[in-house]
């Protein structure tokens, strides 16, 4: 079986302000696999967020390449969607209007972009607030119409970008089952970027560690565990301690 | 509050009507209260020059704002947009933008008539000059100042140049171009009045009236319409203010 | 004598001859007088004569110009907040503002008679007063002597003034206007309709003395408290315009030149226009009687009494002693 994704020995440099060159990403390469939970763990400014960004096609790499499917990635393509920490929710649409984007750019008419956009009002469980600004709704709920809004395109990987750490713990600890479940239901291909260890052992199946400075993998753990996890399991508490560890070393 | 400024403005023309009566306010120096009534209502009853009635007057000028302003919204928020968002186009533009500028859309009054005329084309030109740069420049910044990722997320949506332009940049800078609709609507009306001063075809025109007032010394009647002019102002930049709460309830 | 006491005699005697002076100066001192006149008016070229030719100096009287205005209105709001102590004016805004209660100011001497015309475009096929009906004429002011001039001509005519659309158009903007269409004809003064001529634009239908034969334009209008306090200083700017008026009428080519240099117009402009300008000093209550009455009629001002009112305004009797010297 092909993987879904790969990425061959990815490098990115940036020209700092004194033109300088600082770089993020040094020599990168991974496989992601498809219907897989994928965890990117590393401290922040490590450059995952870099990462993530040439993957969505936002960025071009300064070497290396981007396989989706043996495609190459030229850049933004909806076949790849993309969670922001912030939500970056259109504020003057509705949150019907807002999970409707990208079914209207793909010329889906009105009748079917409405009726696909209830049925995923529902999976977020966002029924009552279809005609709401973003700015009524609270954390944790504009990120769920994020996710409507990205996956509704019915995208072959969902890139997340630290996606719950605008939240605060409750609600982060709700979202992260709820993505859980909408996983399981949908069997999509998610790649999780996050500093944060418990919910990378959390949520992922696989677990790449990165380096600060540049960006580099320190190593990749395999998460055996059945879901959901029980943090408090001497397995879970032990990968999270190795991690930590790898992390604190690097 | 409100009651509490209602309450000093009465008291002010009061006062103002006294100091008239007294003497101390010579009437042709500053007409009275109630001179600036009686020379309105000469306005509204009798009309000035005798049968061209107030109302027309306004409706003239109205007119030839709407038309000026019309024109100069039409054009400046589609280039407005279009210079935000490409960064060739503006920095090829701006120079143009920033000589023709400065320069008072009344200094362009001769030329205007050249070209124009002295019919509502002139007038319309001249308050199109006054109304164009603040909607162009609102809306720029507008753009400008949109977030980044905004325009990111709807990129990795699928969105093309022309959705962005139009499903993006166009709502994003709303709250900013509205501002500038409203200014360029405020500069519209004054320049209106000034640009009539030089005569109109119809012989209509609120600008018209105060110059004709202005012949015949009548200051009471030049107070009475710069009233009505001020009413008719405000009253247009409170349209555009309850038009923007609903279009910016999102905010 | 020690210096330090030289010193201090020394400054008092200065401080004293300073103070002295201008008590020792000559009694009859030359009064600063605020004169205004109309932007390129060539009726008032008698004001133009006796600035240049230094009349009004050598009638002891010391001028200093007030204001130089673009239409009489103006001009007159200037008298209202007292910057001018005289002026050559149009007569129908004096009047107006006199009436009105803006301005109070005397009418001591005339300053020209006719010398305003209808001027239409030159193939526009407008033969006579019947053609303008249906057609845009454009006057200087609502009211003024020009806007009444074509209300005269159309009444003598019976044609309706309902059926011509009058506008009101600064002199400037007129003859582009006509030029581009806009308006069919306009009624101004000299040299406007002359410009016309010899630019190639216009012809004159009518001339206002055809209109209103010796009809009075401008004239010579004072503060009436400076005249109440200076009569004699009035009287030597009345000698100046006298003697003006008289320089005019014998001396056509020098005064077209000095006319050139104040209106800013070629000398062929100028020739031309003041063929049709009559310079007169005395002035006409008739003329004024007749005016005032349209005034009235109209609404534009409401004088109870206009004979009385004319002979309130008009004061000839500095001009007589003057003539009588």
């Amino acid at each position: 079986m092909e993987p879904l994704l790969r990425l061959i020995n990815i490098r990115k440099t940036f020209n700092s302000v004194k033109d300088q060159k600082v770089e993020a990403v040094d020599e990168i390469s991974l496989e992601v696999w498809e219907g897989e939970f994928l965890c990117i763990l590393g401290r922040s400014g490590c450059g995952k967020t870099t990462l993530l960004r040439m993957i969505a096609g936002l960025e071009p790499p300064t070497g290396g390449e981007i396989f989706l499917e043996n495609q190459l990635i030229r850049g933004t393509d909806p076949n790849v969607g993309l969670i922001f920490q912030e939500f970056v929710l259109l504020p003057w649409r509705t949150v019907l209007g807002n999970i409707e984007f990208g079914l209207e750019v793909m010329g889906v008419d009105q009748a079917q972009r409405r009726r696909k956009a209830m049925e995923y009002i529902k999976i977020i469980e966002l029924e009552g607030f279809e005609h709401q600004y973003p700015k009524e709704l609270s954390g944790g709920m504009k990120q769920r119409v994020a996710i409507a809004r990205a996956i509704i395109c019915n995208p072959k990987i969902l890139l997340m970008d630290e996606p719950f750490a605008a939240l605060d713990a409750q609600t982060r600890f709700n979202m992260q089952k709820f993505l859980l479940s909408l996983w399981e239901k949908t069997g999509k291909t998610i790649f999780f970027v996050t500093h944060n260890v418990d919910e990378a052992v959390f949520l992922g199946q696989r677990l790449i560690l990165l380096s600060s400075r540049p960006g580099k993998i320190i190593s990749e753990t395999k998460v055996d565990l059945d879901y959901p996890r029980d943090i408090h399991s001497m397995e879970f508490i032990r990968i999270r301690k190795e991690a930590l560890q790898q992390l604190e070393n690097n | 509050m409100k009651w509490f400024s209602g309450l000093l403005l009465l008291i002010s023309v009061f006062l103002w009507q006294l100091l008239s009566w007294l003497g101390i306010l010579p009437p042709y120096r500053i007409p009275s209260p109630l001179g600036i009534l009686k020379g309105l209502s000469t306005l509204l009853v009798d009309g000035l020059p005798p049968g061209y009635l107030l109302h027309r007057h306004a409706l003239e000028s109205l007119l030839r704002v709407f038309y000026g302003f019309g024109i100069a919204s039409a054009l400046a928020i589609p280039l407005g947009i279009v210079m935000g968002w490409s960064k060739i186009i503006r920095a090829i533009l701006t120079p143009f933008v920033e000589i023709v500028r400065p320069v008072p859309p009344l200094a362009w009054i001769p030329l205007a008539i050249l070209w124009f005329g002295i019919g509502i084309k002139s007038a319309a030109f001249i308050i199109f000059l006054g109304a164009f740069f603040p909607i162009l420049l609102n809306t720029i910044s507008g753009v400008l100042m949109l977030d980044v990722r905004l325009i990111e997320a709807t990129k990795v949506l699928g969105a093309r140049e022309t959705d962005i332009l139009l499903k993006v940049l166009a709502p994003g800078a709303l709250p900013s171009l509205w501002t500038g609709l409203r200014i360029g609507l405020g500069i519209g009306w004054m320049t209106v009045v000034a640009a009539e001063f030089t005569g109109v075809k119809s012989g209509y025109g609120l600008g018209y009236l105060i110059m004709i007032a202005r012949d015949i010394q009548r200051p009471d009647q030049i107070v009475g319409g710069m009233i009505v002019i001020g009413f008719i102002g405000y009253f247009l930049d409170s349209i555009l203010r309850r038009i923007e709460s609903r279009l910016l309830e999102w905010m | 004598m020690n210096l330090k006491r030289a010193k201090s005699l020394f400054m008092a005697s200065a401080v004293l001859l300073m103070i002295l002076t201008p008590l020792l100066g000559n009694p009859c001192a030359m009064q600063k007088v605020r004169l205004g006149y109309l932007q390129s008016d060539l009726h008032q070229l008698a004001a133009f004569v006796a600035l240049e030719k230094g009349f009004f100096q050598q009638e002891g009287v010391q001028i200093t110009i007030g204001g130089i205005f673009k239409a009489g209105p103006e001009e007159m709001t200037a008298f209202a907040s007292r910057e001018l102590d005289v002026g050559y004016v149009g007569e129908a805004p004096a009047t107006v503002a006199v009436a009105n209660k803006v301005a109070d100011v005397k009418i001591v001497a005339q300053v020209n008679l006719e010398g305003s015309a209808i001027v239409v475009r030159k193939e526009s096929g407008i033969r006579s007063l019947q053609d303008l009906a249906g057609k845009t004429a454009a006057v200087p002011g609502y009211a003024q002597v020009q806007d009444f001039l074509l209300r005269k001509a159309l009444l003598q005519n019976t044609i309706p003034s309902r059926s011509v659309n009058v506008i009101i158009i600064k002199p400037p903007e007129m003859i582009p206007t006509l030029q581009t269409k806009q308006i069919d004809a306009f009624v101004a003064w000299e040299p406007y309709p002359a410009k016309a001529i010899t630019k190639g634009i216009g012809e004159v239908l009518m001339y206002s003395g055809e209109i209103w034969p010796r009809h009075p334009c401008c004239v010579v209008v004072v503060d009436t408290q400076f005249l109440g306090k200076h009569p004699d200083v009035v009287r030597g700017l009345l000698r100046a315009h006298v003697k003006a008026t008289h320089f005019i009428k014998g001396n056509f080519e020098e005064a077209s030149k000095i006319g050139t240099k104040y209106t800013g117009m070629d000398l062929e402009t100028v020739k031309l226009a003041m063929k049709s300008i009559v310079y007169e000093y005395v002035p006409d209550e008739e003329g004024l009687l007749e005016y005032v009455t349209f005034l009235n009629k109209l609404g534009t001002i409401k004088v109870e009494d206009p004979g009385e009112f004319v002979k309130r305004i008009i004061d000839v009797t500095h001009l007589h002693r003057v003539l009588k010297e």
